[in-house]
């Protein structure tokens, strides 16, 4: 009895030695990388902004605070819009609701993709071929028409809803890559030598498949995370989000059609019309910095490039 | 042949397939036009909306409505647009020039410049311009685009008061000449189609380069080079040509893409297309005119789709015709 508990406790350590040292070492492959530490920065300084959002702004950005389309000021930095709001503070609370819906749409997305890529690929025959004859026609169909129809579908927007819509559009790619991998890994001598000592395909699947696709899954999830977020940017310009959560492409929206265009004197509200759109751009292109050290740390063959 | 005949089956199947999508979806999603167009007058009595329902077939059950919707459109006929008060298939076709011609240049355009640039970069990778020229384009391609037209159209039309600041052509002018014309709608079409070359530039630069950066490792390019095959050859008729299959399986993949971007550009720019009408279409519930240029732009879509296999056909002899 003892020493079986002894054993246990001893695996137990060795896994979480085991755990940390591959952290360490992924954390001193991804340290040499100059633009993958630069994507992180950018990154976490849009994620702190997210969380500290409320501490950060010095107004609410629901409420009026002053005559509309002020240019920026030492008071209101980026200037109020066309209903007296500080825009200042909406972008820091945009972060929160575009960074959110585009992780939470990311995760959907990947764990769509891989189901049916996972399915696909061990299962084979037809509902392979079913399955990825489906996956090309949602991935030729152009995404924004029919995201428009789910959501008019699904009725009210909101924020789920877009979530929702992103992540049954985006699944795509990930199922393809998936599927691709878990041929390859299928075939494998060890997967085979499983089989033979009788072990199923659910065993194989958990212990086998999903543990070597996971690398994979999560360097495209960061990819997923900026695609899905430059979904939402147009959703959400083309009016379709929730206005009770305004994203930066919501703002962007109502610069565009609550006249941002004719603010100044006849000129446009460049304070209303600039900063959300650069925004998107600096936490996208960190995103894939990111993205891409991940794909040359899991792919050593590209960092030879 | 064999490959003409299954690619061109296959995508038939996919048409059906969408075509059937769509009409589900519009039919589940919007509400009944008739309801929304008529019966917030009082003036009109139920029975007289329940005539017009019988008439366009709106009474029937979903799967007999599917029915004739099929019939219909395979005999070209695709309805009335509710919105319009016109038939659809002049609405749309009022509106696909305009379209076509915004995508199809950008296309040409884009092509040629992503396979030129993407090589180059390759050609001089590792060397500053590589570096910053990839840093660059990478940055365009996470900037969303709609919001690159709307910086265009501040910096172009408004503090520099050159281009248009909406629309496809001059409204009300008499053209005195067909040259006259085509310049005007030039004009008006710089800063859209300035927009969607961007965003795809940023797209296949990337691409380009990193396929043919992956030749010019193959065996052959050395083999090439020891054969002493002069430099400019040595790009393009070896690198550059093996690279460019990817990039035309990608443009595959690529006019979904498009209509995407057929959308929010023409809403920037308030441009008259039909990306911009598939957009009005679902606001006002006016799903025969959905379903119209849905079909129509679906159709337009896939026939590029299957010119983009022939020509992968054509640049790849591996695939049997």
């Amino acid at each position: 009895m003892m020493t079986r508990q002894k054993a246990k406790i001893t695996r137990r350590q060795i896994r979480v030695e085991q755990l940390k040292k591959s952290i360490k070492e992924f954390a001193a492959v991804y340290k040499r990388s100059k633009s993958g530490l630069l994507g992180l920065a950018i990154l976490l300084f849009f994620i702190c902004t997210a969380v500290f959002a409320p501490f950060l702004a010095p107004y609410n950005p629901y409420t009026r605070v002053d005559r509309p389309f002020r240019p920026p000021s030492t008071r209101y930095l980026l200037g109020t819009n066309d209903i007296g709001q500080d825009i200042f503070s909406e972008l820091i609370f945009g972060t929160r609701v575009s960074l959110t819906i585009g992780f939470a749409a990311a995760i959907f997305t990947v764990v769509i993709g891989t189901l049916v890529g996972v399915v696909s690929g061990f299962v084979g025959g037809a509902v392979d071929e079913v399955l990825m004859r489906f996956t090309d026609v949602i991935m030729i169909l152009p995404s924004i028409p029919l995201l428009i129809l789910l959501m008019a579908l699904f009725g009210k927007q909101s924020f789920f809803i877009m979530v929702l819509a992103i992540s049954i559009m985006g699944w795509t790619g990930t199922a393809r890559m998936v599927r691709s991998s878990t041929l390859s890994i299928k075939e494998r001598m060890y997967v085979e030598a499983s089989k033979a000592i009788g072990a199923g395909d659910r065993h194989i699947i958990a212990k086998h498949v999903l543990p070597n696709v996971s690398p994979l899954i999560m360097a495209t999830m960061i990819y997923q995370v900026a695609g899905a977020m430059m979904s939402e940017a147009g959703l959400a310009f083309l009016g379709l989000g929730d206005p009770g959560n305004k994203s930066w492409g919501m703002i962007l929206h109502y610069a565009q059609t609550s006249g941002g265009w004719y603010a100044n004197m006849g000129y446009p509200a460049w304070w209303w019309i600039i900063p959300p759109g650069l925004c998107v751009a600096f936490t996208i292109a960190s995103l894939v910095l990111i993205g891409q050290t991940l794909e040359e740390i899991i792919n050593p063959r590209l960092r030879r490039r | 042949m064999a490959y003409i005949a299954r690619r061109t089956g296959s995508r038939i199947i996919t048409f059906f397939v969408v075509v059937s999508l769509l009409f589900f979806l519009a039919r589940s999603a919007g509400t009944d036009p008739f309801e929304r167009y008529l019966s917030e007058d009082p003036r009109i009595p139920q029975a007289q909306i329940e005539r017009l329902r019988a008439k366009f077939g709106l009474d029937k059950p979903l799967h007999m409505q599917y029915l004739d919707f099929i019939q219909n459109t395979l005999k070209g006929e695709f309805g009335y647009s509710l919105y319009y008060k016109r038939p659809v298939f002049d609405v749309v076709m009022e509106r696909l020039p305009w379209t076509l011609f915004l995508l199809s240049i950008s296309i040409v355009i884009s092509t040629i410049v992503s396979f030129a640039v993407g090589v180059y970069f390759a050609w001089k990778r590792g060397t500053k311009i590589d570096l910053w020229g990839t840093n660059i384009f990478m940055f365009i391609r996470s900037t969303p685009h709609f919001w690159l037209g709307m910086i265009l159209l501040l910096a172009f039309a408004y503090y520099i008061p050159f281009f248009p600041l909406f629309g496809a052509r001059t409204p009300g002018k008499d053209f005195a000449d067909v040259f006259g014309f085509i310049k005007d709608v030039l004009f008006h079409a710089t800063l859209p189609l300035t927009t969607l070359l961007l965003r795809q530039v940023g797209m296949y630069v990337l691409y380009m380069r990193n396929s043919t950066v992956e030749v010019l490792g193959e065996d052959y390019m050395v083999t090439a080079k020891a054969k002493g095959v002069p430099g400019w050859s040595l790009m393009f008729s070896h690198a550059a040509r093996n690279a460019m299959l990817p990039m035309v399986t990608m443009t595959a993949m690529r006019f979904g893409f498009m209509v995407n971007g057929a959308i929010l550009t023409e809403t920037v720019f308030s441009y008259p297309g039909t990306g911009r009408l598939i957009y009005l279409a679902i606001m006002n519930d006016d799903f025969f005119l959905l379903q119209g240029a849905f079909f129509i732009t679906s159709i337009t879509v896939l026939m590029a789709n299957l010119i983009a296999d022939l020509l992968c056909a054509w640049l790849d002899p591996r695939i049997k015709i």
